[in-house]
């Protein structure tokens, strides 16, 4: 089996309060980031979750795993840049699944009605199986 | 003026073709759309952000707007934490016709022309026709493309639209057979962004107040028991 993995590791963005820790590895043509804290405007745009996704789909891995086991909260702002991440790797003829989607950021899911949009799986093996890897 | 902002959007969306003006029943709800659009230009531009039951200042510094900022600076002034149908509410009490600012600022930008026109012969009543009517268009092209493609929409555009579905815009735009088929797609994007079911909410609320039954004899509601 040919899969390359790798692992980054992010330092917290610890700002008045704000956590967010960010974790990417790719393997198999999937990128996967490990997010847990607090996903909010701020947290999102201190550590470049955005950009390091850009990075990764014009890279080629337009593949995209958030595991959210630790994400907390989640805001407007963040669930914006869950979505924004959606639509570029879908253009790039890849996707964006979630995985270890915790209550508190199931209740937004469910109220804003990103499931219609983004596939939302029980596990990380289901999120792969979800894009074709 | 830069990129326009979605309450100068949704205000050129409301002006009748005809009459260069918004129509006077939509009044109340251009207001509250107003309002949302100025909150949903300010979360975009990341000053502010939301969660489910509240709305908060994220970053201080003037976006360089002065219609914005001020809304910027009494959001930041404000003490406690308030949802975002509170500040849409707030703003449009407090704030009179807001429609005729931003109708100044399209004017100034060159989008607009006042125009004073006379009616029954004796009264004179301001008109807002459209110069090139350019951005008109492109709006209903974004939201057309929004509403008919199965992508996800960007945010920017999901707000519009959301603006688009409180004012009455979106119905004069479709006919009832294409509001029909796309009904679940446009119920889908409304639901996306927290400040749009704020807008939702607090019209509803409106058009439930306007509905309430009014004792003539005394002129005040009658109030009912549930």
């Amino acid at each position: 089996m040919n899969c390359r993995k790798f692992y980054t590791e992010h330092e917290n963005a610890s700002l008045e309060g704000f956590e967010l820790e960010v974790r990417s590895e790719a393997a198999d043509g999937v990128a996967i980031y490990r997010i847990s804290g607090r996903l909010d405007a701020e947290a999102a745009a201190s550590q470049g979750l955005q950009s390091a996704v850009g990075s990764a789909i014009n890279g080629g891995n337009p593949r995209i795993i958030f595991d959210m086991r630790g994400v907390t909260l989640i805001t407007s702002a963040g669930l914006r840049a869950v979505l924004v991440t959606a639509k570029q790797a879908a253009a790039a003829n890849g996707g964006l699944a979630i995985f270890g989607v915790q209550s508190a950021v199931d209740e937004v899911f469910e109220i804003s009605g990103l499931k219609q949009f983004i596939s939302i799986a029980l596990d990380e093996a289901e999120a792969r199986s979800k894009l074709g890897a | 003026m830069k990129q326009l902002t979605l309450a100068d959007e949704i205000v050129v969306l409301m002006l009748r073709d005809d009459t260069g003006e918004i129509e006077p029943a939509r009044a109340d709800c251009a207001h509250i759309a107003i309002a949302g659009g100025i909150l949903m230009e300010l979360s975009l531009l990341g000053r502010i952000d939301t969660d489910l039951s509240s709305l908060f200042i994220i970053d201080r510094n003037p976006v360089g707007d002065e219609f914005l900022d001020s809304v910027l600076r009494e959001i930041a002034a404000e003490p406690m934490k308030r949802p975002s149908a509170w500040w849409i509410e707030q703003y449009v009490r407090h704030n009179g016709d807001v429609s005729r600012t931003v109708l100044r600022r399209l004017v100034e930008a060159g989008i607009l022309r006042a125009e004073d026109r006379q009616f029954l012969w004796v009264f004179s009543r301001r008109a807002y026709p459209k110069n090139s009517g350019r951005e008109e268009r492109e709006a209903k092209a974004r939201l057309m493309s929004v509403i008919f493609d199965d992508a996800l929409p960007t945010p920017r555009d999901s707000l519009l639209l959301s603006l688009a579905e409180a004012t009455g815009v979106l119905e004069g735009m479709l006919s009832s057979e294409e509001m029909r088929k796309a009904s679940k797609r446009i119920a889908d994007v409304l639901a996306l962004e927290e400040i749009s079911r704020a807008v939702r909410v607090v019209e509803a609320n409106r058009r439930k107040a306007l509905a309430a039954p009014v004792d003539w004899y005394v002129g005040m509601p009658r109030r009912t028991h549930d």
